[in-house]
């Protein structure tokens, strides 16, 4: 559930937001903030932005440090469950993607790509709460 | 100006103290220096290209300094950095974690005011107001930036030692079909279950249920 | 040299969220036996490589059972692994057979007291963990039909659950929920209590 994820980030989120030294780039926030999305394309961003960490994130965030990869595994695990039922949503169409949402998840791949593999993941993940946070406020 | 020499000892522990989204940057004076030390403050928004000086921060001698006007935006994230002074010499700049004012406030406790009738207690909790830049400023509650907030109210009974909670979403509450006579004290706490955060419990207020007229 | 055998009969014990992992312990005469635990969820095995897991808290133990809690944190199926030491022997993978998902976790009924105070009906209920929600009903004894229902996220000590008129008895159960797994407890024993105007009183 997401407020597991957001206390499983909560236990690491010091570590992994310290491997990440560019303070001038955001992958979910640059140039625009998630909060400027129109809510009626809430639904589709959020499914692309699940898929992206379970697709491409996780993966290449593998530390030295057992308990950080520990817990990077739980919320990767818990991720993959809340991103079934976001895919059950799709398929129902329940979860329209409009041309706003196409735009900005195209930028999010535009920043993640902007960036080595290993330095992008460690900031996807280290940006967590902002796609935590976003997707818990009221709409 | 001479050439300044960043061989200062840095100042130490750098980071946010937020209460009800009043966010102060404070600091330690570098390890070993005497009185004299000036600072300097800057800040960023995280993702975007640039730091930003504090004036009102510059050549300080205290070691804090607001940015509760700079970081209201709370759907942001911030960084800050402070820099060391002395004698032509200087620190390096040194910064704080990434700082997200949603989930890293403190929050007050709500306030709580009882009435009492001859066999109830009536409770009414106000949930502390946002940081605003000036008393005329607009009043945001904390109910709005966290829609998901409640309150958790204990209720003490001064006679029997018995204390009960009650947890409620909506502000008021009304505690029938007490015993006339009696002290009741009472206290409260906010609780917002995403993201995660607690205020502490408010002090007690106490009152007395009228005597009954009749006995 | 992997002549030592790899342990046996492990299997999973899960209730109320709280999961351990067991298994039979590998004899050898005269040596001290250490065990190893890993796990590898649904993510490890279809995005990463099926890679595993270390459980460092579990990692060259003496004991036959590791509690696994704090890694099976997400509803997904996971792969559980056990192998021994003895020296520099070492053992093969002893794998649990199947997967473990925690939606199997056996639910119990939550503790509770109901307490009548005057004329409060007030429950007092065991502090379960953070996954655990209670659903308490209410209802006069005679008018199932008009049950009343409080859900509860925060549990402290004695809570309170409503008023009572002064005669009929009230009647409380409650059951356990855990929104994670989505699913809930059976109900606990009813218990009926009645208000003032009578000695505060159980009644079963």
């Amino acid at each position: 559930s997401v407020t597991e994820i957001r206390s499983g980030f909560a236990a690491i989120r010091g570590n992994i937001q310290s491997r990440d030294p560019i303070r001038t780039l955001s992958i979910l926030s640059y140039p625009h903030s998630l909060h400027k999305v129109k809510s009626s394309d809430r639904c589709c961003i959020t499914h692309h932005l699940f898929n992206f960490y379970v697709d491409k994130v996780f993966k290449h965030c593998k530390t030295e440090d057992s308990y950080v990869n520990r817990k990077i595994s739980s919320i990767a695990n818990s991720f993959l469950s809340v991103k079934r039922k976001l895919g059950q949503c799709h398929e129902q169409n329940k979860c329209m993607c409009g041309q706003e949402s196409a735009e900005k998840f195209k930028q999010v791949l535009a920043n993640y790509e902007g960036l080595n593999v290993t330095s992008a993941a460690m900031k996807s993940l280290g940006e967590l709460d902002i796609l935590l946070d976003w997707m818990e406020k009221s709409p | 100006s001479g050439e300044l020499h960043c061989s200062l000892p840095n100042p130490r522990n750098v980071h946010f103290e937020s209460l009800n989204m009043k966010n102060v940057l404070h600091w330690s004076a570098p390890e070993g220096i005497g009185d004299g030390v000036l600072y300097r403050v800057k800040y960023s928004v995280y993702g975007v290209g640039k730091w930003i000086r504090k004036p009102e921060c510059r050549n300080i001698n205290r070691t804090w300094c607001d940015l509760s006007s700079e970081t209201s935006d709370y759907e942001e994230q911030y960084y800050a950095s402070v820099k060391a002074f002395l004698n032509g010499m200087c620190s390096d700049w040194m910064e704080t974690t990434r700082f997200n004012p949603l989930t890293d406030t403190k929050i007050d406790p709500p306030m709580v005011s009882v009435s009492s009738t001859e066999k109830s207690i009536s409770i009414i909790l106000t949930a502390p107001e946002k940081w605003k830049r000036s008393p005329e400023g607009e009043s945001i509650s904390l109910l709005q930036v966290y829609p998901g907030l409640q309150y958790n109210v204990s209720v003490l009974n001064k006679k029997t030692r018995k204390r009960w909670f009650f947890s409620i979403s909506n502000n008021t509450l009304v505690v029938p079909w007490l015993e006339p006579g009696t002290a009741y004290c009472v206290s409260a706490q906010i609780y917002v279950t995403t993201p995660l955060l607690h205020s502490g419990f408010s002090k007690e207020y106490c009152i007395a249920t009228l005597k009954d007229k009749t006995a | 040299d992997t002549s030592l055998p790899a342990p046996q009969n492990i299997s999973i014990l899960s209730t109320n969220m709280k999961h351990f992992l067991t298994w039979s312990p590998v004899i050898v005469q005269g040596e001290t036996v250490r065990y190893s635990v890993e796990f590898q969820g649904e993510y490890e095995r279809d995005y990463a490589n099926e890679s595993w897991i270390p459980i460092c808290e579990c990692s060259l133990v003496t004991a036959t059972v590791c509690n696994i809690t704090e890694d099976i944190s997400a509803t997904v199926a996971y792969n559980l692994r056990v192998r021994a030491d003895v020296g520099a022997r070492r053992s093969e993978w002893g794998t649990l057979k199947g997967f473990f998902n925690r939606i199997t976790t056996s639910l119990t009924p939550p503790v509770m007291k109901v307490i009548a105070a005057g004329y409060h009906l007030l429950v007092e209920l065991e502090d379960m963990g953070p996954a655990f929600q209670f659903c308490v009903l209410y209802w006069k004894k005679g008018q199932e039909s008009r049950m009343q229902q409080k859900v509860m996220k925060e549990i402290s000590s004695v809570v309170h659950l409503d008023t009572m008129e002064a005669g009929p008895d009230y009647c409380v159960k409650a059951q356990t929920y855990v929104e994670a797994i989505n699913r809930s407890s059976s109900f606990s024993q009813i218990q009926c209590v009645r208000a003032q105007g009578s000695r505060s009183m159980w009644l079963v």
